[in-house]
């Protein structure tokens, strides 16, 4: 991967417009900045102002004190946050993972490319397409007790379903949240992966089958590196996706049984749109993108080390 | 060596019918709820056959057609958020693919690091400041916050696109006296015109889909269909029938652009690997 | 910190740079920004709880006989509250009606978001205040001395079972008057005799709670616990008030103890049942007996809550009185939403004149008789139409549904003060836990105290720093007299 530069044109310009030239990538960047950093700014800002005050809509209308670094200490120390941290992570980790291996496995089928299989291809991305807040009422539908078709199947299949509801049982709850993730994003993890192993040039596939190398040897020397770029976008991407999974916990378990699926996301909403706790929630705001920002800056170093720009 | 290869055939085809049962079956079972009477949605086991019925597609589109507005709404704010993005999108992607800057790899990452910010978090300072330039209700006000959601993700995807179009073509035409900006309307761009369609299919899906600005920005007259889903889900009842026909009838423009387009998104949806 | 709009007009803003920018694209539409309702119209944001349906189909009329337009809409609960105070914040004028929880009225009063009604109430000669039931104006519309609300639907909770089973099984009705007789233990007893049994070829449960935190297992726990003389607060609503958590009582645990034995009878998918949940179970039939909002004294007769079908126990369920606690007197769980003036309408008259004719006694009548959607909305809080016989017809359980109002004290059952909704999460999480765990009720009410307490100092609400008001039903019942009497 190396950028392709353009060289500074031969004929002379007039002063203005070399300014224009010079300056050129950045004018063509600067309006999408602009726009972005006057869009996330505001919001950032008034999170951070307002989590140094106490600032809670059911006790007042104004912030009522500055209170430093309060807000912050009470946040750790919630009740919750412990668990919705873990329950978050553990869901962006195997969320993740399982996503892009699965992802990975079908698009190795899909590109056995035998007639029909573009029907197939072309069908599959569809739960991607799909708003999150809906997946949340097919997976609720689904996994009904009484007549959820998910339900139905594992007692088909002769696999243990919890008394109380797939979602009802802290030992399953978490894991059909997973589940629906993977439902969702699987395809697209399996689309994006077939599109990139489409684009390696078939020579160097050939050369390497002359050499004798075997199918596995192929992918996970050859194949892998290859697309390992489109591997650490997309990964990274669903990561920062899943750390913010809000709306599927609202409309399946809003957090239960317990705190078993309690979410960061979740926890921001509850604190912020039902408790009104504007000063706590801004600064549990700020851990998690602070938390974030950590392993995604780790993840980047290490990721992107050998790359070129 | 030949029933070898009619196995593996047949698993790959069998493979492909799981896929197609796992991930589009639901689907279907969504949309059956939404056709079926109520009385059979929750049978045991689960019931294949039944009297199909438009009944609560009439209610949601016709009477009282709650729904019907807020699908033109909908339409409305994400193609507007689709118009908005590509200007700002597009350029941005093309100076990040084709000079030499400093500090790309941090503009880059800094584009991608906003789709960290928790959206739930940010509802009452977006109200608040959408509130400030009084565009509060407007459907402007939801396809300006809906960028931040749209364009990173579409300047990450479009760079890829634009890497992938030969540096030669431009420096043809360079050779031919044409400036920057004639050979990037008049070469680039229609060349990456696929990679403008998944852009922009793309950016059409993550408007049409969020829930959260709409919750708090859009008013009577410009609410969204995700918010009337939520509308049936309310707490003294829920009416799953109308729930499936709204969210199926939100499904719907998704799914047609992308079976439409299908060809562009195999064609470029690598996020810039392999070429380069 | 503070978010004054300024002064700057719409129309300015419409010329600014950014818009116009977009404008040239060709896209004018999008900018359509939420317009200053035109003078004769009425904005009115609603619930779409079960009064909704019932009320829109009445606006027609509303608007024949005012020559007001109603310009009418609803939200699910969420994106109610969530729109409601982001408008608050930003001091926009969103609505000149909303609806208002019973939870929320002593936030919204006194943030200032929502007036007074004293003043319009005192002027006006015919709204016949004294006909609207006391406990229930004292329970959901007033707070600190202030009508803040007028009650569009009120709720109390009530019981309701199976007669053809508890025919088929010998066991005798609950009564529809509250006795001494009718006792917690006498409820449970009675559900035990179901334990085990089938009906009509199904297995069948005794009962159905709500397990889902945080407010509905909250909800119809809090009946229990109220019942069994349980306060979350040490002095609240009387003065002085003192918000130190007394979850630690001998009532709270013996509640938590009986709410767990409920659920072991309830079908085990409870645990994740939010309100309907546990209506629309009985409607399905295989629940013999349970008590909730009376909403659903008229919701299960229905199958779907939309749909107006007829449930499959809609000619088999009757209803009858909460149960009590031995040797205490019933206090039975009041709430509902009502219907106040945001102080950022500018016309505030407009929306005052919806209210009084949306909660009067002849709209809320024929709100009753509206026969769509199966007769769906009996929450009356007016009393004289509980002795109205056309009423009556429609709806049979009006008398049993009338004695619980009268009951009835929202106040103490779930206290509607600052933070109520932070230390309800709380105890909400709790009780989820405790139905499917085995900790120890006192163990686990000990540290929800705890967290109540730590909650509660956070918000400032310990030591109380504002002042109090001595709340009680008669200092209440005195307001009504006078405002009334004008």
């Amino acid at each position: 991967m190396h950028a392709t530069t353009i060289r500074s044109p031969q004929a002379l310009s007039p002063v203005r417009k070399s300014f224009v030239r010079r300056n050129l990538p950045y004018l063509l960047i600067a309006p999408s900045v602009v726009m972005l950093l006057g869009l996330i700014a505001y919001p950032l800002l008034f999170a951070l102002k307002s989590s140094f005050y106490f600032w809670n809509l059911q006790v007042g209308p104004q912030p009522l004190a500055f209170v430093g670094l309060d807000n912050y200490v009470q946040a750790i120390n919630a009740f919750d946050f412990r668990a919705a941290l873990t329950n978050t992570l553990i869901l962006s980790v195997v969320g993740t993972a399982t996503e892009f291996s699965l992802g990975l496995a079908i698009a190795l089928v899909l590109l056995k490319a035998l007639p029909g299989m573009n029907v197939v291809r072309a069908l599959l991305i569809l739960p991607t397409t799909i708003a999150p807040i809906v997946v949340g009422f097919l997976f609720r539908y689904l996994y009904d007790p009484g007549g959820g078709l998910v339900t139905w199947v594992l007692q088909s299949l002769w696999l243990p379903v919890p008394a109380e509801g797939i979602l009802g049982s802290p030992s399953t709850a978490l894991a059909a949240i997973l589940f629906v993730d993977i439902w969702q994003w699987t395809p697209f993890f399996a689309i994006v992966i077939y599109a990139s192993l489409l684009a390696v040039p078939d020579e160097i596939i050939e050369a390497a089958r002359l050499d004798r190398a075997s199918a596995w040897t192929i992918l996970m020397r050859i194949k892998l590196p290859l697309i390992r770029r489109t591997a650490i976008i997309i990964v990274m991407l669903r990561f920062m996706q899943i750390f913010n999974t809000f709306d599927t916990v609202l409309v399946l378990t809003r957090g239960g049984p317990g705190t078993s699926t309690r979410t960061l996301g979740y926890s921001l909403y509850e604190q912020g749109l039902v408790n009104f706790n504007v000063g706590l929630v801004s600064a549990q705001t700020w851990i998690a993108v602070l938390i974030v920002n950590i392993i995604v800056a780790l993840y980047v170093f290490f990721a992107f080390r050998n790359e070129e720009w | 060596m030949k029933s070898r290869t009619t196995f593996y055939t047949a698993l790959t085809y069998a493979a492909g019918l799981l896929f197609l049962a796992v991930f589009i079956g639901p689907i279907l079972w969504f949309l059956a709820l939404a056709i079926r009477s109520a009385e059979t949605a929750f049978e045991m086991p689960p019931q294949l056959t039944f009297e199909p019925t438009l009944d609560a597609f009439r209610h949601i589109l016709v009477d009282p057609g709650t729904n019907a507005p807020q699908l033109v709404n909908s339409l409305i704010v994400a193609i507007g958020a689709v118009l908005l993005n590509l200007p700002f999108s597009v350029p941005a992607a093309y100076a990040l693919s084709r000079f030499k800057l400093r500090g790309k790899k941090n503009i880059m990452l800094w584009y991608l690091g906003l789709l960290m910010a928790p959206p739930v978090a940010f509802l009452i300072p977006y109200f608040v400041l959408i509130t400030r330039v009084g565009l509060q209700g407007s459907y402007l006000s939801m396809v300006l916050v809906l960028q931040t959601l749209t364009i990173p993700f579409s300047v990450w995807l479009m760079k890829s696109f634009i890497d992938e179009v030969p540096a030669e073509l431009e420096e043809a035409a360079r050779v031919d006296g044409a400036r920057w900006h004639t050979i990037m309307w008049r070469i680039t761009l229609p060349i990456v015109r696929p990679g403008i369609i998944v852009t922009s299919m793309f950016a059409f899906v993550f408007a049409w889909n969020n829930a959260a600005f709409p919750l708090v920005l859009s008013s009577r007259s410009t609410a969204t269909l995700p918010i009337g889903t939520l509308g049936y889900f309310a707490t003294s009842g829920v009416t799953w029938n109308y729930i499936a026909a709204a969210a199926v009838l939100a499904m719907i423009p998704p799914m047609i652009i992308f079976l439409v387009f299908d060809r562009y998104v195999v064609r470029g949806l690598t996020f810039g690997s392999v070429k380069g | 910190m503070t978010f004054d709009i300024g002064n700057m007009s719409r129309r300015n803003m419409l010329k600014s740079a950014s818009a116009a920018a977009l404008l040239a694209s060709g896209v004018s539409s999008l900018v359509a920004p939420r317009r200053a309702a035109a003078a004769g119209t009425v904005r009115v944001l609603s619930v779409e709880d079960p009064f909704f349906f019932a009320m829109k189909a009445m606006i027609p009329e509303y608007e024949k006989e005012t020559g007001i337009k109603v310009e009418l809409e609803s939200l699910s609960y969420e994106a109610l509250q969530t729109r409601l105070v982001s408008a608050f914040v930003a001091k926009t004028s969103d609505a000149d009606v909303i609806a208002v929880d019973q939870m929320w009225l002593g936030q919204y009063l006194d943030n200032g978001w929502i007036i007074s009604l004293n003043d319009f109430i005192a002027e006006d000669s015919d709204i016949d205040l004294s006909d609207f039931i006391p406990e229930v104006l004292y329970s959901s519309n007033m707070w600190r001395g202030q009508i803040g609300t007028l009650p569009v639907a009120a709720y109390a909770q009530g019981v309701m079972y199976r007669k053809d089973i508890f025919d088929e099984f010998g066991i005798a009705a609950p009564p529809s008057e509250s006795s001494e007789d009718w006792t917690w233990t006498k409820y449970l007893e009675t559900l035990k005799a179901l334990e085990g049994k089938s009906f009509g070829g199904n297995p069948l449960f005794p009962t159905v709670v709500c397990g889902s935190q945080p407010s509905p297992i909250t909800h119809m726990f809090t009946q229990l616990s109220v019942s069994h003389g349980a306060s979350w607060f040490k002095s609240f609503p009387g003065a002085p008030w003192d918000f130190s958590p007394e979850l630690t009582g001998p009532a709270w645990v013996k509640s938590v103890e009986i709410y767990r034995q409920l659920y072991k009878l309830s079908p085990p998918e409870a645990i994740n049942y939010v309100w309907f949940d546990a209506g629309t179970r009985f409607a399905k039939g295989d629940i013999g007996m349970f008590y909730w909002w009376t909403p659903y004294f008229y919701l299960v007769k229905n199958s779907g809550y939309m749909t107006g079908k007829k449930s499959d126990v809609m000619d088999k369920y009757a209803t009858a009185a909460l149960p009590k606690a031995e040797g205490l007197p019933q206090t039975v769980s009041l709430g509902g939403y009502s219907l106040g003036v945001p102080s950022s309408s500018e016309r505030q008259e407009a929306g005052y004149a919806f209210i009084k004719w949306a909660t009067s006694k002849a709209t809320q009548k024929k709100m009753a008789l509206w026969p769509d959607l199966n007769y769906q909305f009996s929450d009356f809080a007016r009393a004289s139409l509980y002795e109205d016989a056309e009423v009556k017809a429609v709806y049979p359980y009006l008398d049993v549904q009338y004695a619980m109002m009268k009951q009835g004290n929202g106040k103490i059952t779930r206290p509607p003060v600052p933070g109520y909704t932070a230390v309800e999460s709380v105890l909400g999480l709790t009780l989820n836990q405790l139905l499917t765990g085995s900790e120890d009720p006192k163990t686990a009410l000990e540290r929800t105290n705890g967290l109540f307490e730590s909650i509660l100092k956070g918000n400032l609400m310990i030591p109380y720093q504002k002042e109090s008001f001595a709340d009680t039903l008669d200092e209440a019942k005195t307001l009504i007299g006078t405002l009334g009497k004008a």
